[in-house]
C-alpha cells in the first residue's frame, strides 16, 4: 500500500470508530450497522458478479443458510457465536459451490434464473420444514454473542464494531484478491472464457471458487444477522433482498471494492432516511435509483465504461 | 465533476443522521408502527387512521401531558421483520417517545417487542394474536386482542359441535399468524375427534388456488378451515364457488373485513363462517361513538381500526397517569392501571400482558352481509 | 369426482393460469431477444394493465352500463395505455443507458418498478380492488368438471395474440427490422434501420401484450392489487427462460408448462411445495437444455 492510500485508510478507520462515539443515538448506529451488514453482503456478491462475472439472483439464500446455521447450532446444541461464525460461513460456502456444480453449466442470464430458482427453493424449504426451522414463525431466542464477560445484547453498537472489522477485512482481502493471480484468472474468465481456457485456466474451477467465497461471506453475514436480530423468519430472505444486494453492487460500481461499500451504504440508508415521507418513501426510493443510475451509468465508483453489450 | 459528485452524495446521505437535533417546543411522542407500504399497507393505513383519531380526540379534550406537545411518530415496517426491528430501534433511540403502539403482523411484533423491552418502553399491541409473543416474559408488553389459542379452539368447537363437521381440510397462508392459528385449530379439532384430511399452506399474494381446491373437492370434506387474510380468502371462496365445491367454509379474524364479500362476490361468500376477535363492533354500545366519528371522518371502517384506536388510547391514558416525561413512570402507570374501560370492553391485563377480553365472536355471511351468530 | 375427472380439471386449471403467464412471458422474451436485457419493470406494466381496465370498468359503473362493449373498450385502453407506458419506461430507464454497462439498466428498471408499484398504491389505494365480472358467471360442465367462459376467453386471446405476434415478427417490415436488430444491431444500423425506433417498437408491443394479460387476469380473478406485478412477473420471467428466452413459441410453451406444473404440483403433491417443484423442474430443464426448451444455441456475446 502506498503511503497516501495508507493515510486515507487510517482516516476512514478512525472516522468509522469515532462515529458511534460522537453520535451516540442508537438508531443512527443501527442504520450504520445495517449498512455495514449490507456492505459485507455486497462485497461477497461482488466476488461472484464483479470478479467472476456470474449474475447471481439468489444471494439471499446463502445469507439465509448462514443465519439458520447459527440459529440451529445455538438453539439445538448451545453452540457459541464465535464457533458458529466460521461454520455458518462454511455451510453457506458449501451451499454456494453445490449450487454452482450444476449452475455453471448454464451461461449468462440462464445462470441468473437458476440462481433465482435456488433462492426461492431455499426460502420455501425453510418455510415448509416446520419441525426444524419453526416454519413461518421462524426461530426465536437466538443467543447474542458473548465476548469475554461482555454480552452484545440488543444494542447495535457492538455489532457495528464487529461488522466494521468484518467489512474491513473482507474489503482488504478483496482488494488483494483482485490483483492476485486468482483475480486475473477471474477477469480472464469473465472477459473471454474460451481464451482463458486456452491459457490453461480452469474456468469451472474459478467459477466454483467465486461462488464458494461469495457464499462464505454471505454465511458470515447471516450468522451476525441472526445474532443481532435474535429472531429470524424466512420472509427476511426473499427475492427482493437478493435484488437489493445486486443493486448495491451495480450502483456502487461493479468490481470496485470501495464502490460496492458505498453502494451498500447509500441503498440501505436511503429507505431509512426517507422514512419521514412514510407512504411515499418507496416511490422516492425508486426515483432515487433511476436518477443515480442516469447520472452515473457506470456506477458511483465504476471507472471502466465497457463497450456496449453488443 | 465525479469527485465533487461523490462528496456531495456522501454528505447528502450522511447529513440527516446528524441533523434534526434542533430544539423547539418540548415534545412527547407515541410511536406507531404498522405496514404502510407493501402488500399489507391497506390494513396499516386503516390502523393509522384509528390511532390518529384517538390522538385528535384526546387533544381536543385538553393536553395529555401539560407543557408538552403530543405527536404520533408513525413508522412503516412493510410487514418485514428486519424493518420492524429497525423501526423499533429508531423509536427506542428517540427520547421523546414514551410508548409504542404497534405492529400488525405477529412476525414483526415478536422481534420488535424485545427492543421495546430493552428500552423500557411501554408496548401496546393491537392485533398480533400469536400466543407465543406474550410468553417471552417481557413486562413492557400489553396486548388488547384475544390470542389464537382461544380463537383456534373456538373455531374448532363451532365447526364440530354446531356445523357438525367431521371431515375437515385445513389451509393457511404460511405466515406467523396463519400457521399459528391453523395449528391451534388443528390441535383442538383433532382432540375433539374430527378427521383432518390434510393441512396445506398457500402463498400470500398468489391468485390461483383452483389446483388445491380441486384436490380438496376430490377428498370430499364437510368443511374447509382457512387461517389467513381476506384477499386470499376472497379468492378461495370465489374459486370454491366456480368449482362447485360444496364443503362449508370457516375462517379466522383475518377474514373479517366487508371487502371480503365484495371481492368474493355475494354468491360465493354466502353462508361462510368466521371467528372474530371480540364481538361485533357495531353492536358494542361503548363503541358506537367511535364508529360514528370514524366513519364521519374517513368513511370506511377497517377491520383493525378499532384496535389501533383502543391501543393508542391506552398508551395515552398511561402517559396521562404518569404525568411526566419518563418512560419508567409510564410503564409503572400502565402496570398500576387495574382496569381500562375502552370501546371494546373493560380490559384487565394478566401477568403476561394479555387482556381479559377473551370473547371470540362467530359470524356468517347472510344476504351479502356479515351477520353475528354467537 | 372420479380420478379421471379430477385430472382433467387440474389440466384445465393449469392451462388457464399458464396462458396468462405465456402472455406476459412474450413481452419478456421480445425485449430480451432484441437487447439481451431482462426488463424487470415488465411485471409492473402488467399490473398497470389491470388497473387501466379497472378504471374503464369504474367509468362503466358510473354511467351504469356493462357488457361486452365495455370489455372491448377496456381492452383497447389497456393495450394502448400499456404500450405508451412501455415506451415511457424505455425512454426513462433504458435508452439513456444504452452505452452503459449491461447490468446498469437493471437498477433503473428496478427503480421504475418501485416507482410504478408505489404510484399505483398511492393513486388507487393499497387495498385489493374488485374488478366487476363482465361475462356471466356460468359454469360449463355443471357436474364434476367445470370451465367458465372467461377461461375460454383467456385461452383464445392468448393463442390469437401469439399467432398475431408471430405474424408481425415474420411478416412485416417492423418485424424484419426487429429480427435484424436482434441479430446484429450495428449491421442493422448500417443498413439504415433506426435501431432506436425498433427497440421502442418492441417495448410497445411487449407492453401491450402485458396490458392485455393484466386486464384478462384482473377480470378472471376479479381482485387486483398493486403488488400483483411482482409474483406474476417473476413467474412469467421463469416461463420465458424455461421456453428459451428470445424465442416466441418458447415463451408460450414455457408459460403453459409452468401453469401445468403449478396446477399438477399443487393438486397432486402439495400447494406449499408447488413453487419448489416448478423451480426444480426449471433447473432440470436448463441443465438438460442450457438454452431452454426451444431456445437456439447462440454464441456467447461479450
Amino acid at each position: 500500500m502506498i503511503p497516501g492510500r495508507l493515510l486515507r485508510f487510517l482516516a476512514i478507520a478512525a472516522a468509522l470508530i469515532l462515529l458511534p462515539i460522537i453520535d451516540g443515538n442508537p438508531y443512527h448506529i443501527d442504520i450504520l450497522a445495517t449498512a455495514a451488514l449490507y456492505a459485507l453482503l455486497a462485497l461477497g456478491l461482488n466476488i461472484i458478479v464483479g470478479f467472476a462475472g456470474l449474475l447471481h439472483l439468489g444471494y439471499a439464500a446463502l445469507f439465509a443458510i448462514g443465519a439458520y446455521t447459527y440459529a440451529l447450532l445455538n438453539l439445538r446444541m448451545g453452540c457459541s457465536f464465535w464457533l458458529a461464525l466460521p461454520i455458518s460461513g462454511g455451510m453457506a460456502g458449501v451451499a454456494g459451490v453445490l449450487l454452482g456444480l450444476p449452475a455453471i453449466r448454464v451461461r449468462g442470464d440462464y445462470l441468473a434464473i437458476v440462481t433465482l430458482g435456488f433462492g426461492e427453493i431455499v426460502r420455501i424449504v425453510f418455510t415448509n420444514l416446520e419441525e426444524w426451522t419453526g416454519g413461518p414463525n421462524g426461530l426465536m431466542g437466538i443467543a447474542h454473542p458473548v465476548f469475554g464477560s461482555f454480552n452484545f445484547g440488543v444494542n447495535s453498537t457492538p455489532y457495528y464494531g464487529l461488522l466494521v472489522v468484518l467489512v474491513a477485512a473482507t474489503a482488504w482481502a478483496c482488494a488483494k484478491l483482485r490483483g492476485s493471480r486468482m483475480g486475473l484468472a477471474w477477469r480472464a474468465v469473465k472477459e473471454d472464457e474460451l481464451a482463458a481456457g486456452c491459457l490453461g485456466i480452469d474456468a469451472s474451477r474459478m467459477k466454483l471458487l467465486a461462488l464458494g467465497l461469495g457464499g462464505w461471506i454471505a454465511g458470515l453475514a447471516g450468522c451476525v444477522f441472526a445474532a443481532k436480530q435474535g429472531t429470524i423468519t424466512p420472509d427476511s430472505f426473499d427475492f427482493i433482498l437478493s435484488v437489493m444486494i445486486l443493486a448495491m453492487v451495480i450502483l456502487g460500481g461493479i468490481g470496485s471494492v470501495t464502490g460496492v461499500i458505498v453502494g451498500a451504504v447509500v441503498l440501505s440508508a436511503a429507505p431509512e432516511l426517507l422514512r419521514e415521507f412514510s407512504a411515499y418513501r418507496m416511490l422516492l426510493f425508486g426515483l432515487l435509483m433511476i436518477v443515480l443510475m442516469r447520472v452515473r451509468p457506470q456506477g458511483l465508483f465504476g471507472t471502466s465504461v465497457s463497450p456496449p453489450a453488443r | 465533476m465525479s469527485s465533487t459528485f461523490r462528496c456531495i452524495l456522501c454528505a447528502l446521505v450522511l447529513s440527516p443522521l446528524f441533523a434534526g437535533c434542533g430544539k423547539g417546543e418540548p415534545v412527547v411522542k407515541i410511536g406507531f408502527v404498522v405496514p404502510l407500504t407493501g402488500d399489507q399497507a391497506a390494513h396499516g393505513m386503516d390502523m393509522q387512521r384509528g390511532a390518529e383519531l384517538a390522538l385528535e380526540q384526546a387533544q381536543a379534550k385538553g393536553p395529555v401531558l401539560p407543557g408538552f406537545k403530543l405527536e404520533l411518530a408513525t413508522l412503516d415496517d412493510a410487514r418485514n421483520p428486519a424493518q420492524a426491528v429497525s423501526a423499533a430501534k429508531r423509536l427506542a433511540a428517540d427520547g421523546d417517545v414514551l410508548a409504542v403502539v404497534g405492529h400488525l403482523n405477529s412476525s414483526c411484533t415478536k422481534p420488535a417487542s424485545a427492543i421495546y423491552h430493552e428500552a423500557r418502553l411501554l408496548h401496546v399491541n393491537p392485533v398480533s394474536s400469536n400466543p407465543q409473543i406474550s410468553r417471552q416474559g417481557f413486562d413492557t408488553f400489553f396486548r388488547i386482542c384475544p390470542t389464537d389459542d382461544l380463537q383456534g379452539p373456538a373455531g374448532a368447537h363451532f365447526a364440530i359441535q354446531r356445523l357438525g363437521a367431521h371431515r375437515i381440510f385445513v389451509l393457511d397462508d404460511m405466515t406467523t399468524y396463519g400457521r399459528g392459528l391453523a395449528n391451534e385449530f388443528l390441535k383442538a379439532a383433532q382432540s375433539t375427534g374430527a378427521e383432518i384430511l390434510g393441512h396445506e399452506g398457500i402463498t400470500q399474494g398468489e391468485k390461483d388456488f383452483t389446483p388445491v381446491l380441486t384436490k380438496i373437492k376430490g377428498l370430499n370434506p364437510d368443511l374447509i378451515y382457512f387461517a389467513g387474510m381476506f384477499p386470499e380468502a376472497a379468492l378461495l371462496l370465489k374459486q370454491r364457488f366456480k368449482l362447485n365445491l360444496s364443503a362449508r367454509f370457516l375462517g379466522g379474524d383475518g377474514l373479517f373485513e366487508p371487502a371480503l364479500i365484495d371481492l368474493a362476490g355475494p354468491g360465493a361468500a354466502e353462508g361462510m363462517y368466521l371467528t372474530t376477535l371480540g364481538g361485533d363492533i357495531r353492536q358494542v354500545p361503548t363503541a358506537q361513538e367511535f364508529v360514528k366519528a370514524f366513519e364521519a371522518k374517513y368513511g370506511h371502517l377497517g377491520a383493525y381500526s378499532s384496535y389501533a384506536y383502543e391501543g393508542t388510547n391506552i398508551a395515552l391514558e398511561a402517559i396521562r397517569q404518569a404525568g411526566r416525561k419518563d418512560r419508567q413512570a409510564v410503564l409503572t402507570a400502565m402496570k398500576q392501571m387495574k382496569q381500562y374501560p375502552g370501546i371494546l370492553g373493560v380490559h384487565t391485563f394478566d401477568a403476561k400482558g394479555d387482556t381479559s377480553i377473551r370473547t371470540i365472536g362467530i359470524y356468517t355471511v347472510h344476504s351479502g352481509k356479515f351477520e353475528f351468530v354467537e | 369426482m372420479t380420478p379421471g375427472e379430477l385430472f382433467l380439471q387440474q389440466i384445465l386449471n393449469g392451462l388457464t393460469i399458464g396462458a396468462v403467464y405465456a402472455l406476459i412471458a412474450l413481452g419478456y422474451t421480445m425485449v430480451y431477444g432484441i437487447i439481451q436485457l431482462i426488463n424487470f419493470a415488465h411485471g409492473e406494466v402488467f399490473m398497470l394493465g389491470s388497473y387501466m381496465g379497472l378504471t374503464v370498468f369504474l367509468l362503466a359503473g358510473t354511467i351504469g352500463s356493462g357488457g361486452v362493449g365495455w370489455l372491448l373498450l377496456a381492452l383497447c385502453t389497456a393495450t394502448v395505455g400499456c404500450s405508451l407506458l412501455g415506451l415511457a419506461v424505455e425512454r426513462v430507464a433504458y435508452r439513456p443507458l444504452r452505452q452503459a454497462p449491461k447490468l446498469s439498466v437493471l437498477i433503473t428498471a428496478i427503480g421504475v418498478s418501485f416507482f410504478l408499484q408505489n404510484a399505483v398504491m398511492l393513486g388507487y389505494g393499497a387495498q385489493d380492488r374488485y374488478v366487476p365480472a363482465l361475462l356471466p358467471a356460468v359454469r360449463w360442465g355443471g357436474g364434476a368438471v367445470t370451465v367458465t367462459p372467461m377461461q375460454g376467453v383467456i385461452f383464445g386471446v392468448s393463442l390469437l395474440l401469439m399467432v398475431g405476434l408471430q405474424g408481425i415478427v415474420y411478416g412485416t417490415r417492423l418485424g424484419r427490422n426487429m429480427r435484424a436488430t436482434a441479430q446484429d444491431p450495428l449491421a442493422a444500423r448500417l443498413m439504415g434501420i433506426s435501431v432506436d425506433q425498433v427497440i421502442a417498437g418492441t417495448f410497445a408491443i411487449g407492453s401491450a401484450l402485458a396490458g392485455v394479460g393484466g386486464l384478462l387476469f384482473g377480470v378472471y380473478y376479479s381482485t387486483i392489487n398493486f403488488h400483483d406485478g411482482y409474483l406474476v412477473g417473476l413467474k412469467a420471467f421463469t416461463a420465458a427462460v424455461m421456453g428459451g428466452i428470445g424465442n416466441l413459441p418458447g415463451a408460450m410453451l414455457g408459460g403453459l408448462l409452468l401453469g401445468l406444473l403449478e396446477g399438477l404440483g399443487a393438486g397432486y403433491i402439495s400447494s406449499q411445495w408447488k413453487n419448489v417443484i416448478a423451480f426444480v423442474v426449471l433447473i432440470l430443464v436448463l441443465l438438460l437444455r442450457p438454452h431452454g426448451l426451444l431456445g437456439e444455441r447462440l454464441s456467447e456475446r461479450a
